[in-house]
């Protein structure tokens, strides 16, 4: 096999309520993949999952090989399996320079802290501009840069965006959709949540959706779907 | 009538310092973990304690005790966390139920350092001899240090927690505990450092004052009390607020006991403590959002 993040036969949720039901999936080296599907069906809870945040009840989660099913966040981080959540708030008091610099504090992301710094400021440069002002004061854009920003800060070698463009305006989502395409072509492996699915079919080359915490319908480019279709998917199909 | 109140203000400087040591501490873990630990002036008194049975019962000199005290106060610290606030984390009655943990751990340690120590009263020499004066008024010279060391340890503090990394990572984990578990910050080490340091400067505060006053198991209750009127005078959360109410409340007690006296002192201080929470529940210095 030799995947990236083997995702195999997952069960997790909080406390007596189940969430994710067996879910499988896998990202293979060099790949990108997005995640899809109705708010409340499991999503943001694999992300947890895979991150260490939360204990799976059942399955495996290997990356790179080794095994990772509840391990600490702390070790996933230092593995280089990093997470950007959604609707992030990050640390309202501290600065954004300061809060880039101690994204860094993993063993493995301090010795290319320097040469990370430089490519969040490249890639936003908008935070460069904001480096001495609280994250708290920070628009909804640019926390969401700051979040991705600290991602990148810990050298990933998958990451993980929980709707990296959620709430924002459709000017910022084109500004935030070019910056993640920036950091896939830097060859960085993602798995993209989001619930835009042409935004996805841009990005990635492959989709899970997932509903009632079950991968229901895994899409290609092959077999990409068109626009009415993925109305359907979410919406049903329309009775007249 | 000048004499006097100068050498109020003095007595003043020094309860602040003492005052501003403590409730950093209690700040400390406050800004991290979120909880108030009521074990706090026990630390403060096993502090003492070691420092004594090294100095003076084994004889190996003060240095060595009060560097033996602070280190005993912050193993003692890391021990509560993990034995009387780790179960709870992530409880919704988090607060209320480490209220109780931390009151426990005040009873057993001073019940504990009655069976091992004593009831007969102790106390450490002064580091120097002689007397210092300041404006006609006298204090001793171990007094004096405790007031030029006070503001050199919360600096030193403050510049922990805002230029290295570790210090860094205690004011991410109180300010957002899931993004900082995401960038690789260890979150439970970090309640640990959070607490071993708190309990550390309770026992340095501790060791000085042994020389002061006196060493029982109760020394620590009533600093303790000052500890909690400065950090809701001072508003939780940020250093400076927090060591300059000390300074105020030290100060302002001070007059109070020139004024009122003894007595009626306590009743006073609890009155403005009263008084802040109802019209500005955030602190004195705290931000009103």
């Amino acid at each position: 096999m030799g995947r990236l993040l083997d995702i195999s036969q997952v069960t997790a949720g909080y406390g007596s309520i189940t969430v994710l039901r067996n879910i499988s999936i896998g990202v293979d080296a060099g790949e990108c993949i997005g995640l899809f599907g109705p708010n409340g069906h499991g999503k943001t809870t694999l992300l947890q999952t895979i991150s260490g945040l939360l204990r799976p009840a059942g399955g495996r989660i290997s990356f790179e090989g080794t095994d990772i099913t509840g391990a600490r966040p702390r070790d996933i981080v230092n593995a280089g399996l990093i997470q950007s959540p959604q609707g992030n708030t990050l640390f309202g008091d501290m600065h954004v320079l300061e809060t880039l610099e101690l994204a860094s504090i993993s063993r493995r992301a301090r010795r290319g802290r320097d040469e990370n710094l430089r490519r969040v400021f490249d890639l936003f440069p908008q935070l460069g501009e904001r480096r001495s002002q609280k994250a708290k004061t920070l628009s909804g854009g640019e926390r969401q840069m700051l979040s991705i920003g600290c991602a990148l800060m810990c050298s990933p070698r998958l990451l993980m965006l929980d709707e990296p463009t959620l709430g924002l305006s459709p000017r910022l989502k084109k500004e935030l959709a070019g910056a993640v395409g920036n950091i896939a072509r830097s060859g960085v492996p993602l798995v993209i949540v989001e619930q835009d699915v042409e935004f996805l079919l841009s990005l990635t080359q492959r989709l899970y959706m997932i509903e009632h915490g079950e991968v229901i319908r895994e899409i290609d480019r092959a077999n990409a779907p068109d626009h009415d279709s993925i109305m359907k998917l979410y919406f049903g199909e329309a009775v007249h | 009538m000048i004499d006097t109140l100068i050498a109020t203000l003095v007595s003043g400087l020094v309860l602040g310092s003492l005052y501003a040591m403590m409730a950093s501490g209690l700040s400390v873990i406050w800004t991290t973990l979120g909880v108030f630990n009521f074990a706090h002036g026990a630390l403060m008194m096993i502090g003492a304690f070691v420092a004594w049975t090294v100095s003076e019962a084994a004889g190996l000199g003060l240095l060595v005790g009060i560097a033996s005290g602070t280190l005993a106060a912050a193993l003692l610290g890391v021990l509560i966390e993990r034995l009387l606030v780790r179960p709870y984390y992530g409880n919704r009655n988090m607060l209320l139920i480490t209220v109780m943990t931390t009151l426990a751990a005040m009873i057993i340690l001073e019940k504990g350092a009655q069976m091992i120590w004593g009831a007969r009263l102790k106390q450490l020499p002064r580091l120097v001899d002689g007397e210092i004066s300041i404006f006609g008024a006298t204090i001793s010279a171990h007094e004096a240090i405790l007031v030029v060391l006070a503001p050199l340890i919360l600096l030193s503090i403050w510049r922990f927690t805002v230029r290295t990394n570790v210090g860094r990572s205690l004011r991410a984990v109180g300010q957002n505990q899931r993004s900082a578990a995401l960038i690789g910050i260890d979150v439970p080490v970090a309640f640990a450092i959070a607490f071993g340091l708190s309990a550390a400067l309770a026992g340095l505060t501790g060791a000085l004052l042994g020389s002061i006053r006196f060493i029982t198991p109760s020394m620590g209750a009533e600093p303790l009390v000052k500890a909690m009127i400065v950090v809701i005078f001072g508003g939780l959360g940020s250093l400076g607020a927090t060591a300059g109410a000390a300074y105020i409340i030290g100060i302002i007690e001070a007059l109070l006991i020139l004024w009122l006296g003894l007595y009626w002192t306590p009743f006073v201080l609890f009155l403005m403590m009263i008084v802040v929470l109802v019209f500005r529940p955030t602190g004195i210095f705290g931000s009103s959002q």
